[in-house]
């Protein structure tokens, strides 16, 4: 009788320690601070944060604003990835240039960008020029797009260090405003993280 | 048991020793401040025993959008409070910071980047947390700070 109640135990305690051993996922808060850190990549906090920095020093900065009362119309040119990592620099682009938008201050144009359009349909609809299956009149004219008089651009350094099991990467955002007139930069803003880290004694 | 007593007068005297920030200032001062009201102003007493605020400003920009400035100083820098920061792993302390903002109908406005940022505030340090309204039609904001439990020495 013993030795079955020593059984059950037995397998009742295995069974809740392989319950145990279950994967864990949860969903966390995409604006909070929980999110995991890693030492060599750009994490989707770093990019909030560069993202968050670089729009608050834009619209400080004023330079959206146009003596003659019309918008800016912004362009989304290159940012350079000079990182180690493979990292897609879209979301730090999409979320200054959302922002813009927001603010007023300045339209943004998908017809034209700095690798191609994001939206190529400014494009494909005039093209319906040559088809008979439309109704000419309602076909978008060519000469009718606006041209953007700045454009965004930027580049990601990273450097990287270690020293005994201690590892630190340094990440530069670089973000710059062009007038597309005249070429000159009309702001610039560095955004600058490190992140540190140790090695475990064991495994990598 | 004399020895015992040395040892920890200087472990204490050590640890008393960490980094705190010594600022120095100009007295008179030429800046002219629009200040806000910090009626509203509530803290945990664990925030409260660390970062004093001292002093919310505003300013309305060219183009319409509004810029505040909360700033904040760490005042963990007395002996026990070394002590103790020590032994708490917060020091320096590590705290993150959002500010949201809201329209003159006390509706929050969405905003492209609106995340918690992470800061260092070194005992004795005054730290300047600031933010532009993300677009003319904000009139208020709240300022929240919570600590950085993620960032924490342990």
């Amino acid at each position: 009788m013993n030795n079955k109640i020593i059984s059950l135990i037995a397998i009742t305690g295995i069974a809740l320690l392989l319950t145990a051993c279950g994967p864990s996922v949860k969903r966390i808060d995409a604006t909070g601070n929980e999110g995991l850190v890693t030492v060599d990549g750009v994490d989707f906090k770093d990019w909030q944060i560069a993202a968050e920095k670089g729009v608050n020093s834009l619209l400080e900065s004023g330079v959206l604003s146009r003596a003659d009362g019309r918008k800016t119309i912004l362009m989304i040119s290159t940012v350079k990835n000079s990182t180690s990592q493979h990292i897609n620099t879209r979301i730090l682009t999409d979320k200054i240039r959302q922002a813009v938008l927001r603010s007023g201050k300045a339209l943004t144009t998908t017809a034209v960008g700095g690798n191609g359009p994001d939206d190529t349909a400014s494009k494909q609809v005039r093209r319906l020029e040559e088809d008979d299956m439309f109704n000419q009149s309602t076909v978008q004219k060519r000469g009718t797009a606006i041209a953007p008089d700045m454009s965004l651009s930027g580049e990601i350094v990273q450097q990287q260090r270690s020293q005994g099991r201690m590892r630190e990467s340094y990440f530069f955002f670089h973000m710059a405003l062009t007038d597309l007139t005249t070429g000159l930069a009309l702001w610039e803003e560095n955004v600058e993280i490190v992140k540190q880290g140790k090695k475990p004694l064991m495994g990598w | 048991m004399k020895k015992i007593y040395i040892i920890s007068i200087s472990c204490l005297l050590l640890i008393a020793c960490q980094a705190t920030v010594n600022t120095v200032e100009n007295e008179q001062k030429t800046i002219q401040v629009d200040a806000v009201d910090m009626a509203k102003v509530s803290t945990d007493v664990f925030l409260k025993n660390r970062l004093e605020i001292s002093g919310v400003n505003k300013k309305e920009l060219a183009d319409g959008l509004l810029k505040v400035q909360v700033t904040v100083r760490n005042v963990r820098t007395g002996f026990w409070d070394q002590v103790s920061s020590w032994y708490m792993g917060d020091n320096p302390y590590q705290i993150a910071y959002r500010f949201t903002w809201l329209d003159i109908d006390g509706m929050e406005v969405t905003t492209a980047a609106n995340t918690w940022i992470p800061m260092t505030v070194v005992p004795g340090d005054t730290v300047r947390l600031q933010a532009i309204s993300p677009n003319p039609r904000c009139k208020d904001f709240t300022l929240s700070i919570r600590e950085n439990d993620r960032a924490r020495r342990f």
